[in-house]
């Protein structure tokens, strides 16, 4: 907190002025809660599938990929219900779920691909997920360019049929609809893993893969499941970004929240109910970033170096208090130079 | 030479000359990361610190106009900032993968708000001091590989240098031998009284002055500005290559090469005019990547064994 | 006298433990000096602060008249101190030179393999430890790579060295070899701290010896002026004759069938050659042998957790050779693997999850897991086995060897399965717990079922089993009844001998001989 109020001071700001504006126009007003609402939704959303892929042995970190393909299959299929075009207008009501189910596909199967390469050949999943990353962006970049480019000069495609558009839920905001799907999927994710023999199955791999094969689990088909659940969620993100907010598929429609949602599930422990309300803190603090920028002119991007910083040191209390946040493989192991525990 | 047959080893001098210029900042960040991954530390933080390094470089170039004393200061500024990583992996004992990536995050907001204060409002300068391409006289005359290999920047021959170099601290020094231990079985180098965590920390800190290093390459031999997604991803490539490379930084070298052909295929693809969509071979480097570290060649039982596990002593 | 090492009054403790507790201890120059103890007696701890890899909390430590300070393993090496660890501190990836100069520092900073190779080799001569320098550590068989942690000791001139179980994954034969070696140390004048709790080892090789218990040091005895009776008394307090009730059980039919059974391990070396066994209802046969003759790659094999080049197993006829792990559980082949921690546990998972590992498909309804059932199971295995745990609710990791192991095999057992594969189930435990987990296997055997037991310690399978079957390199040398079975004759079929011929790996017919004492 010190660090950013020196930072703030540099900008001849007064760190008051500047937390107020932070905090306040987030969670003082109407208007800004409606955006923070609007940054919640995906970014929980990407946690969700963080912490399902996490938890299972999964280090899965393409959520971008995942984010801006769902986007990309779900603008798709909209363009298609455009008056005029093939399909033609079509209920919302019919749309909607063809919508989730696209964004979860694309999203999953792109993700899958990844678990296949670890679950069959044993491939790093984390650089390669890292890279897959930009390939899934050039291939964005591509469509908005080409295939799927409005007239006109700009890397984008025409704006989505109303018909298409997610339904605004606080009356004097913009925020949508997409927040109800997060915490629909929030609920589903915690029932998985707390209360069904699939999500103890996926815990287990996720904690000792050897055990889990010893108990009958099949780990490559846990993992691959794994993957695909944590990159449907992904691709689920990118659907809500884009059919509630943005309306239309850009180049440059993630803006990072593949990242930032991997940093709020770890956050929230990597516990789904805690996922929600750890996004919600940060998407008020994106969108109070924002208007201090406007307010006292100091760059958004500190919010980057105070989230940052934010999770670094919670992640060194952590550890500092041998309260270990499990991650797939990277839980430390103690040697043992003598047999067993009970020599001493 | 006829028509065609110039125009093709135009292209493949292009390409190859690029090939290798832009090989050079991965190479090295590469051999800076075989190091820590070695020791046992996974540092993800490269792709942060390079973008420090090519930060502080400009800055100190643009300052100064002097290119040695930037690619230094990158150095030093490589080492800095991986102070705190060095202690989040080895005292704190954090896990590398998230301390790794937060602190990518994290150099990007440093970054932008620092290059945004220190330009303030003047404009983004044409180009700063840089390093310029050697030409080595009489082997640079060969026609044909001439300009190629022989005419690079200094900093290209530095990095081949230091390859050598690292292949030898590695594999016939006590050092190189007290390191590997480290990263294959901490408590034998424990119990040989090798103190783990200073190895970790120093392979740690050696991959963040050859990141920051890294940094001063890109900006100061090859692209003469500071962009914010300068690095986009090479940090990541570099980590790629460590793999690729078996962990032998002569192997590395090799890795390194085919990655900057296929970066430079692109470049020179386009600039030839051809009709294929510029994103596809932007992705070519990516997905030779990914094919390499998918476990399809192999690779996965020669990585140090403690790779990744922090060493924690009784 | 003058004692070359003296520690005195030496305590330590860690987290709920006093594991050390005013211990004195000295050792004479030329003297090979047991440390016998159970499991948490206190030798392990004494001996690695003597190393300088703990600190003690209190205490003081004199080497040959002198007070010093072990703050590091460095210390203790500068001093000529040496260990040789239970789980040996080799890079497996390195060679034996390599492992060897792994931390000089006199030698400066370049790396000179060919000056030590040549050294070591002069080394290894001179002390009757045959190597071969360059060759990598980690394709040596233990018995070699334990003399590669000798040879690194002798390298820096110990005067001193500790051996912490030495023989633990010894054949007999190499057991006296060993011997031999430490004979001619102690002629040099050297010392040797043999910590272990193996009796006849002391008798035969040791000149004194002290016992511990419970952090203290109970007495120290010269090996002349006391007996066996006597030093089990002062290690556990009570005579104890280890040994378990056994009624005689007529045996079944054949439960559990293994035909011509061969398995590779990931580097695709044959471990398991072409065996055959059979199990009855209601018997134990026992699997001696050496640690990586073939053992734990058989137990995997039964289970199909490891594939099988060739080969069948049957469950009272049916063939499950290639069925799924859940599948075998399904059919009736339990498991007990040797490894607690990391395979047959999740130990960062609480008691109630573990007590269902493997069952997790049993308890549900519905789609969703059946967690009261589950509770109450595990509730159930508690009592039943008597395990002493806080609570069901707490990380199974939390559980003392002893109780893991309780937990884990009470899991098994409850499952109702025909058959049952163990594997060393008493590795590491102490005097009570293995009692308890004796009882539960001979349990479980009255009620019929047919377990194969994998070990390393002759005193379990001569107690519970009825025949011992001895593996070496995967393949079987011989069974016999345990009731008329001599260590001797088990002890060189462990070492790939068959009493009575010349050494000599079977050939095919005595294969086929093999086969018809089955």
């Amino acid at each position: 907190m010190f660090v950013t109020a020196f930072l703030f001071l540099s900008y001849g700001a007064s760190p008051w002025q500047a937390y107020y504006a932070l905090f306040h126009e987030p969670f003082g007003t109407l208007r800004g809660f409606g955006y923070a609402l609007v940054r919640t939704s995906p970014l929980s959303l990407i946690a969700l599938g963080t912490i399902v892929s996490w938890r299972s042995g999964f280090a899965y970190l393409g959520f971008e990929g995942c984010f801006v393909l769902g986007a990309a299959a779900t603008s798709w299929l909209a363009l298609l219900t455009g008056p005029g075009e093939r399909v033609g207008p079509v209920s919302f009501f019919l749309f909607l779920p063809l919508a989730i189910l696209f964004g979860f596909l694309a999203g999953g199967v792109w993700a899958g691909l990844v678990g296949l390469v670890r679950a069959r050949l044993g491939g790093n999943e984390v650089l390669i997920s890292l890279m897959a990353n930009y390939v899934a962006i050039f291939i964005l970049q591509y469509l908005v360019g080409g295939p799927m480019r409005a007239p006109g000069s700009l890397p984008e495609t025409r704006l989505l049929p109303r018909t298409t558009w997610l339904p605004f839920i606080l009356p004097g905001t913009r925020a949508h609809a997409g927040i109800l799907i997060a915490i629909a999927a929030a609920g589903l994710v915690w029932m998985l893993l707390q209360k069904m023999p699939l999500g103890y199955e996926m815990i287990v791999t996720g904690f000792n893969a050897a055990a889990a094969r010893y108990a009958g689990i099949d780990v490559a088909r846990r993992i691959l499941l794994a993957a695909f659940f944590a990159g449907g969620l992904g691709g689920l993100a990118g659907m809500v970004e884009v059919l509630g907010s943005q309306h239309r598929l850009m180049d440059g429609i993630s803006g990072g929240v593949g990242f930032v949602g991997i940093v709020v599930a770890l956050l929230a422990r990597l516990n789904p109910l805690a996922a929600i309300p750890t996004a919600l803190l940060y998407g008020g603090l994106s969108v109070g970033a924002d208007a201090m920028q406007r307010r006292a002119s100091i760059p958004s991007s500190i919010t980057f170096i105070l989230q940052s910083l934010a999770v670094l040191f919670v992640l060194a209390f952590d550890a500092l208090r041998y309260y270990k946040i499990n991650l797939p493989g990277f839980s430390p192991r103690t040697p043992p130079p003598v047999a067993d525990e009970a020599s001493r | 030479m006829n028509g065609p047959q110039f125009v093709l080893s135009a292209f493949v001098v292009t390409w190859l000359t690029a090939s290798l210029r832009l090989a050079g900042p991965v190479l090295l960040a590469a051999l800076g990361e075989t190091f820590a991954e070695q020791s046992g530390v996974l540092n993800i933080g490269i792709e942060g610190t390079i973008l420090l390094g090519a930060l502080t470089s400009f800055l100190v170039s643009y300052y100064t106009g002097m290119i040695w004393l930037s690619l230094f200061a990158a150095v030093f500024a490589g080492i800095a900032a991986n102070i705190f990583l060095a202690w989040m992996y080895v005292t704190v004992r954090a896990s590398q993968v998230v301390a790794g990536l937060v602190f990518n995050v994290l150099a990007v907001g440093v970054a932008s708000v620092v290059y945004r204060k220190a330009l303030g409002n003047s404009a983004v300068p044409e180009s700063i001091a840089m390093f310029h391409p050697l030409h080595i006289p009489f082997f640079s005359n060969i026609s044909g590989i001439g300009p190629v290999v022989f005419g690079q920047t200094i900093l290209f021959y530095l990095t081949i240098a230091l390859a050598f170099a690292a292949h030898f601290v590695l594999f016939r020094t006590n050092f190189g031998l007290a390191l590997r231990a480290s990263g294959e079985n901490p408590a034998a180098a424990d119990s040989a009284g090798i103190s783990v965590s200073r190895m970790r920390y120093a392979g740690t800190l050696i991959s963040g002055a050859a990141a920051g290093m890294a940094g001063g390459y890109l900006v100061l031999a090859q692209v003469g500005l500071f962009r914010e997604s300068i690095v986009s991803g090479q940090g990541f490539i570099a980590l790629a290559i460590v793999i690729f490379g078996r962990w032998n930084p002569l192997k590395a070298t090799v890795a390194a090469m085919v990655f900057g052909a296929c970066d430079a295929l692109q470049l020179s693809l386009q600039i030839f005019g051809t009709r294929v969509p510029p994103q596809l071979l932007l992705a070519l480097p990516y997905v030779v990547t990914i094919l390499a570290i998918s476990g399809l060649f192999g690779g996965k039982a020669v990585q140090p064994t403690a790779l990744m596990t922090p060493y924690v002593k009784d | 006298m003058k004692h070359t090492l003296e520690m005195k009054n030496i305590v330590k403790r860690f987290p709920g433990v006093l594991a050390n507790n005013n211990v004195n201890f000295t050792l004479q120059a030329g003297e090979i000096h047991a440390l016998l103890g159970e499991n948490g007696a206190g030798k392990s701890t004494l001996m690695q602060i003597l190393y300088g890899f703990h600190a003690m909390d209190s205490g003081e430590i004199w080497i040959d008249g002198e007070r010093v300070h072990l703050g590091s393993p460095k210390d203790a090496i500068a001093l000529g101190i040496g260990m040789v660890y239970q789980e040996f501190m080799l890079v497996r990836r390195f060679s034996v030179v390599e492992n060897t100069v792994l931390g000089l520092r006199e030698r400066g900073a370049l790396l000179d393999l060919q000056r030590a190779s040549e050294e070591l080799k002069e080394l290894s001569n001179r002390h009757g430890l045959a190597l071969d320098p360059a060759a990598e550590v980690g394709s040596l068989p233990i018995g070699v790579q334990q003399r590669v942690e000798i040879l690194k000791l002798l390298y820096r001139d110990a005067r001193l060295l500790i051996l912490d179980e030495p023989t633990a994954v010894l054949t007999p034969q190499e057991k006296d070899h060993l011997f031999a070696v430490l004979r001619k140390l102690r002629e040099d004048g050297r010392s040797v701290v043999l910590v272990t709790h193996k009796l006849n080892e002391i008798m035969e090789i040791a000149d004194r010896v002290t016992v511990m218990r419970d952090g203290q040091a109970v007495a120290t005895r010269a090996i002349g002026s006391t007996s066996g009776q006597e030093l089990t008394r002062l290690m556990v307090g009570r005579e104890v004759n280890l040994r378990a009730e056994k009624s005689i059980r007529k045996r079944g039919a054949p439960i559990l069938q293994i035909e011509n059974l061969r398995v590779q391990d990931e580097t695709g070396h044959e471990k398991v050659r072409g065996l055959s066994l059979e199990v009855h209802a209601g018997e134990i046969l026992g699997i001696a042998g050496v640690d990586g003759n073939g053992q734990s790659e058989l137990a995997e094999a039964v289970m199909h957790l490891r594939e099988i080049k060739s080969g069948r197993v049957l469950l009272n006829g049916a063939d499950v050779t290639g069925l799924s792990v859940a599948k075998h559980r399904g059919a009736g082949i339990s498991y007990v693997p040797a490894d607690r921690r990391h395979v047959g546990s999740v130990t960062e998972m609480t008691v109630a999850d573990n007590a269902i590992l493997g069952l997790q498909r049993k308890y549900t309804r519905g789609l969703f897991r059946g967690i009261r059932e589950a509770r109450e199971s595990a509730l159930g295995l508690v009592a039943r086995f008597g395990i002493r745990t806080a609570g069901i609710d707490f990380a199974a990791g939390k559980l003392s060897g002893g109780n893991l192991q309780k937990l884990i095999l009470g899991r098994e057992i409850m499952r109702g399965s025909a058959a049952l594969v163990v594997e060393h189930p008493t590795r590491g435990l102490d005097v009570g717990a293995v009692e308890a987990v004796w009882g539960e296997l001979l349990r479980a055997q009255q009620e019929g079922k047919a377990i194969l037991l994998i070990s390393a310690e002759l005193e379990e399978l001569l107690n519970l089993a009825d025949r011992i079957a001895v593996m070496f390199e995967g393949r079987i040398m011989g069974v016999v009844d345990a009731a008329g079975a001599s260590v001797e004759e088990i002890g060189l079929m462990m070492a790939g001998i068959m009493p009575g011929s010349a050494p000599a790996a079977a050939g095919p017919a005595q294969e086929a001989r093999h086969r018809e004492t089955l």
